[in-house]
């Protein structure tokens, strides 16, 4: 076998072996119109609307400070029906915020009322979310973040665009 | 071709002229330290070098201040979003010169509005300095901030989150040159008023939750070169260096702020700039030792940057108690002995006074309602009882910060204040000072913070660098305070609905003025701190008013429109449907 040939082999199989570790790759390639879309408009939910970012970063790897110490969404192992509870109810004695507007009014979040967790109560999102636009983030996230390593220089630019230097020290670094 | 040049050289004479009003006076370093001398502008941004926020206009006072109503407002922009933000946020105290009122808003865009008709503002010019705003707002720690401009010559001196200083033609609102002070690559942003004192602009960095390492920056503004820059963390060498225990030279990224303006005394030719906390902020720790000159205050030359002396409030702090904010100069009678002092309602939660001349401890006392993070403060030396000159890190009262491995704390004040950044303001005829205030507590968890990578780790510049989160399940609320500054002894108080992020306002009329989360606009009494007056703006207000007159006439102006913290409106359901604006609000009788 010739190098050329031994060399596409390998490749194939990193192919093949990043589509299995990370599906969201290959659906990426694959998306629909209305996907596409949606991942976008989760995109801008996570990024203005709601700026998750404050708190998680915009890779959403997680960070630390002012907005608490917020876990990474690249590492999480919650499935997208749990990321989506989480996100409209948030997590009870914990700073991450629920973004239901009646979340806690009644027995919809976790069985529980503002009531029954007392300080435990998780504080309001800076701003409250429709289920579209909170299905939304999830589809984002799962395209986007979930599963991944650590973020490149592509994603940053993909985030933030190309008239601003934010995504310079990553490609400085390589 | 001769007659059209002379036809172009009228012309460009014409506009000239036209461009160039002739009441428009140069500001100059005599007109600032004698700003008491023109109470119907005002020219500096804590009103005076002495940080006194003190009109001394009558005609609104506590008999006729029922008859005070808006007659105009101004809408402003910077709404757009960037960084970690949705939009800017208006914090700035407006300068005021004849009738001419100069704000700016978050993004740094500088707005001259003239209101020499009393009866609106009209927007002459806008100097949008075209900020990066995602490169910038994504090191913002706490919101896209600028708190002001100021005045030097015929030229308006500014900044912008993006690390610039800009000089601008204060009659047309050219751009005439700007200087890169700051560095976003290396997680520094500027969001303070200039403090202008002789032909320099001094200013400082923000950054201490991004690992920078904090400095004052003089520029001379007839060159647009740097004049001087003072490190507020002592590099190698330099006395305090051996604060930094850690062996590994974390005093590199150690934090130090620097991001409200300084007060200045003439008489001894001194600058007294507030410093912020260390970083990271919650992992103490993580450097070990007291930590100079984080969380102190530092007297300077302005003229070289040279340290006089320094004061640190909270050694070693593992609280975030960033000491920024004013230190207003006073003159008062303490033990029947006249005294110069320079004093600071701390973020700490306690009210100090010293000797400005030699940076002695003078008094303490502690002006929040609840405190538990030491039992109080040493009478000889000022430093926290608990304090033990023995231990690198220190762990004051058991439980009242984060400790590696160990639960949340429960903090009071919280790690917001105590007093935060908006200024007090003194009166200087009642011989009182108002402490606007955040009241209550809540919760910090360490989390051992990882190496910077020139230390072999992997944290990068930009990158948060604060040692853990904090976190506020429980209600803020806030006050207003009166303290005798000889004493500390609190004179008057007022419970407030919500913390106070906006500053006050005190006038010769006896009155003081606050601005509030709920869009509350109020005077309250000077002496009793009854409220006399209140108008209700709509969105919340995050910065400080002033007064100034038009033709004789007294007006009160404060700006509205910021995010406001969801560590408050998170909290207060009351406010949770609160939406910003962007406007200048200004009020007469």
């Amino acid at each position: 076998m010739g190098l050329r040939a031994r060399r596409a082999i390998g490749a194939s199989v990193a192919i093949c072996l990043a589509t299995l570790a990370a599906p969201s790759v290959r659906a990426q390639t694959t998306l629909s119109p209305d996907d596409a879309r949606t991942i976008e408009y989760g995109k801008e939910v996570f990024k203005t609307k709601a700026t998750c970012q404050f708190c998680h970063k915009w890779d959403a790897s997680g960070d630390q400070g002012y907005g608490g110490n917020a876990l990474s969404l690249r590492k999480t192992e919650l499935t997208p029906a749990q990321m989506a509870e989480v996100i409209k109810c948030g997590r009870p004695g914990t700073g991450m915020p629920y973004h239901d507007r009646f979340a806690y009014t009644d027995k919809r979040c976790y069985d529980m009322t503002r009531a029954d967790l007392g300080n435990d109560m998780p504080p309001a999102g800076n701003e409250f979310l429709q289920p579209r636009e909170i299905d939304a983030v999830v589809k984002y996230l799962f395209a986007k973040a979930v599963g991944r390593g650590p973020s490149t220089y592509a994603e940053c630019v993909d985030f933030w665009g190309t008239d601003t230097r934010e995504c310079e020290p990553m490609k400085d670094a390589k | 071709m001769r007659r059209v040049s002379l036809v172009a050289i009228l012309g460009s004479c014409l506009a000239a002229t036209a461009l160039t009003p002739a009441r428009a006076g140069d500001m100059t370093f005599e007109r600032a330290l004698n700003a008491d001398r023109e109470p119907q502008n005002w020219l500096l941004h804590h009103g005076d070098y002495a940080g006194h926020r003190f009109s001394q206009l009558t005609e609104i006072n506590t008999d006729t201040v029922k008859n005070l109503k808006l007659v105009f407002s101004v809408a402003l922009g910077g709404f757009e979003s960037g960084g970690r933000y949705k939009f800017g946020n208006l914090e700035g105290t407006p300068i005021v010169e004849d009738g001419v009122i100069y704000v700016t808003d978050g993004w740094g865009s500088v707005y001259a509005i003239d209101a020499t008709s009393g009866r609106k503002g009209v927007i002459k010019w806008k100097m949008d300095p075209g900020t990066d705003r995602a490169w910038a707002g994504d090191v913002a720690c706490c919101g896209v901030n600028n708190r002001g401009i100021a005045l030097w010559k015929d030229r308006v001196i500014s900044v912008a989150l993006d690390g610039r200083l800009f000089a601008i033609n204060k009659a047309t609102g050219e751009l005439i040159w700007e200087r890169k002070v700051a560095n976003p690559a290396i997680g520094e942003t500027i969001t303070m008023a200039p403090l202008v004192v002789r032909d320099l602009a001094i200013v400082g960095a923000a950054g201490g939750e991004f690992g920078i390492r904090g400095y004052i920056d003089a520029t001379d503004l007839n060159t647009g070169q740097q004049a001087w820059r003072t490190f507020t963390i002592p590099g190698n060498g330099e006395p305090g260096n051996d604060t930094w225990k850690d062996g590994k030279e974390r005093w590199r990224h150690g934090g130090g702020s620097v991001w409200e303006t300084a007060t200045y005394d003439a008489e001894t030719d001194t600058i007294y700039q507030g410093i912020g906390n260390a970083g990271p902020d919650w992992d103490a720790q993580y450097r070990p030792g007291d930590n100079k000159w984080a969380a102190s205050v530092l007297a300077l030359n302005p003229n070289d940057g040279k340290i006089k002396w320094g004061f640190q409030y909270t050694p070693n702090d593992p609280y975030d108690f960033d000491e920024i904010s004013e230190h207003p100069l006073i003159e008062a009678k303490v033990n029947g002995e006249n005294r110069k002092l320079v004093v600071h309602a701390a973020r700490n939660g306690f009210f100090y006074a010293l000797d400005r001349i030699n940076g002695s401890f003078v008094v303490g006392r502690q002006y929040v309602d609840q405190l538990n993070w030491t039992p109080g403060l040493d009478p000889k030396t000022g430093r926290p009882l608990n304090y033990d000159p023995a231990g690198d890190v220190q762990v004051y009262a058991q439980g009242s910060h984060g400790m590696r491995g160990s639960a949340p704390s429960r903090t009071c004040p919280s790690h917001f204040g105590g007093k935060n950044w908006e200024p007090t303001a003194y009166n200087p005829q009642l011989g009182l000072l108002y402490i606007p205030s955040i009241e209550g507590c809540n919760s910090l968890e360490t989390v051992e913070q990882k190496d910077f990578v020139d230390q072999g780790g992997t944290i990068k510049p930009r990158e948060r660098f604060s040692g853990g989160g904090q976190k506020t399940n429980v209600r803020l609320y806030g006050s207003l305070k009166a303290v005798d500054p000889a004493t500390g002894e609190i004179k008057a108080s007022l419970r407030l609905d919500y913390p106070n992020y906006s500053g006050a306002l005190a006038t010769a009329g006896n009155l003081v003025f606050l601005g509030h989360a709920d869009g509350e606009f109020t005077a309250y009494d000077a002496k009793t701190l009854k409220p006399v007056w209140s108008f209700n703006v709509g969105t919340g207000i995050n910065a400080p008013a002033v007064s100034f007159a038009i033709n004789g006439k007294q007006y009160i102006a404060v700006l509205a429109g910021s995010r406001q913290s969801p560590f408050v409106t998170g909290l207060a359901p009351e406010l949770k449907n609160t939406s910003t604006a962007s406007m200048l609000f200004v009020f007469a009788q």
